[in-house]
């Protein structure tokens, strides 16, 4: 039990990481604002949902879990507002997206 | 300020609110003395009064109701986060990606519902809300796939359900 504990710990971790790491690859990579909000909001979602989640996993299931899974439901509220406010403010502001408009 | 619907009960809303923030403050603070549960009720209590106060209550959600929906819905949610976020990470890798403007009807009634489905279309990777008209949602995709599965309308379906 405790190996298992230990190596999902672990396992989450990489995971978690591995997703900041392509989140910031794809910051420098994208071409234009609205496509590097995506990459961040890779970062924001599953970049800190999986660290938490190994978090929760490696302190125990007590109080102290209760606070961690607090975290991710305040970045469910908040990292769309800013993602949303940066893009409404490039679009307001007249800077054209490398994308076309699809009508449908 | 929020705007309220005159027809909604206010009183339980504010019952509800009052047991949400204290039990907020149990996690938080994770005391069980009767002198700091006393000094958290009355915290609790200033907060309540002071937003009534200002008007900055929202009683347009009932979140009685929300309780029993709220974690099957976001167990939904997390499922799509991560299936469009392995989608967007293959995208970032591969270098392949080929944006896309649509746009997107919004079936919910009230405001609270459009800031849901707005909200829960930023949140999953891939897909961003740029603008809000009254009905209608500019969305930034960043493939063809992730559009597409936007415009099948299934998250439209599942958050007006949450709404009702």
């Amino acid at each position: 039990m405790e190996y298992l504990i230990h190596y999902s710990t672990i396992f989450f971790l990489f995971l978690g990481c591995f997703f900041i790491l392509s989140g910031s690859v794809g910051l420098i990579k994208l071409p234009d604002v609205f496509s590097r909000i995506h990459a961040a909001g890779l970062i924001d979602t599953l970049g800190t949902g999986f660290i938490i989640l190994s978090l929760i996993i490696h302190s125990g299931f007590s109080l102290l879990s209760l606070k961690l899974l607090l975290i991710p439901l305040f970045i469910l509220f908040t990292s769309p507002i800013s993602g949303h406010a940066i893009s409404l403010f490039a679009h307001e502001s007249g800077y054209k997206p490398k994308a076309k408009l699809k009508r449908k | 300020m929020a705007k309220n619907n005159p027809d909604s009960p206010k009183t339980i809303s504010i019952i509800v609110y009052f047991f949400l923030l204290f039990a907020l403050w149990f996690v938080l603070s994770g005391y069980l003395k009767s002198l700091l549960l006393f000094f958290g009720l009355i915290s609790v209590v200033f907060v309540l009064w002071m937003s009534i106060r200002s008007k900055s209550l929202n009683y347009d959600v009932l979140p009685l109701k929300l309780l029993i929906k709220l974690p099957i819905y976001w167990i939904w949610l997390i499922k799509e986060i991560i299936k469009s976020g392995l989608t967007t990470t293959k995208i970032i890798w591969k270098g392949n990606y080929s944006p896309e403007l649509i746009k997107v009807k919004a079936s919910q009634k009230n405001n609270t519902g459009k800031a849901n489905y707005a909200n829960a279309i930023t949140l999953t990777p891939g897909t961003v809300t740029i603008e809000i008209d009254k009905n209608t949602f500019l969305v930034h995709a960043l493939s063809k796939e992730l559009s597409e599965d936007l415009q099948s309308g299934e998250m439209d379906k599942i958050i007006t359900g949450l709404h009702k």
